[in-house]
């Protein structure tokens, strides 16, 4: 029993959280590369899911002016 | 335009994460997203709510059926 504790306790410490943004319904595959390399690039990047084209990052404002910017062109 | 939608990035064991979607599915309050499965994104403002609830669950699956004590 007290090995069964130990276990869950250390289950439990290994949760990370961390704040940001998750970013999701891209328009297409190029626009969710384009994203998530961006994202990657300035370092926001935490998480990524090709498959689901979604991604996770601690910051969004540089990214959405960036997203902003492929827009306007 | 994509949507981003603000929370916590949450990163687990799968048993861990088991716990939280079926606490979620009681109220339908914590979970913004599944990713995988270690992976879900949980509404900020719910966070410690949401651990103090997965201490409660632990809690109980520590505690084994019959509590005759020590000697």
């Amino acid at each position: 029993v007290v090995d069964q504790i130990r276990l869950w306790q250390i289950e439990n410490e290994r949760m990370k959280a961390t704040p940001g943004f998750l970013f999701k319904e891209f328009e297409n595959q190029k626009e969710y590369e384009g994203c998530a390399k961006y994202a990657d690039e300035i370092g926001v990047l935490v998480w990524k899911s090709d498959a689901k084209r979604m991604f996770f990052v601690t910051r969004h404002e540089q990214l959405r002016d960036h997203i902003k910017s492929r827009k306007a062109k | 335009m994509p949507r981003a939608i603000r929370g916590v990035l949450v990163e687990c064991d799968p048993s861990i994460k088991s716990i939280i979607v079926k606490i979620d599915s009681e109220e339908h309050a914590y979970v913004v997203e599944e990713l995988d499965d270690q992976t879900l994104v949980i509404q900020e403002n719910m966070l410690p709510l949401l651990k103090a609830r997965l201490d409660d669950a632990l809690k109980e699956t520590q505690q084994p059926a019959d509590d005759s004590g020590s000697d």
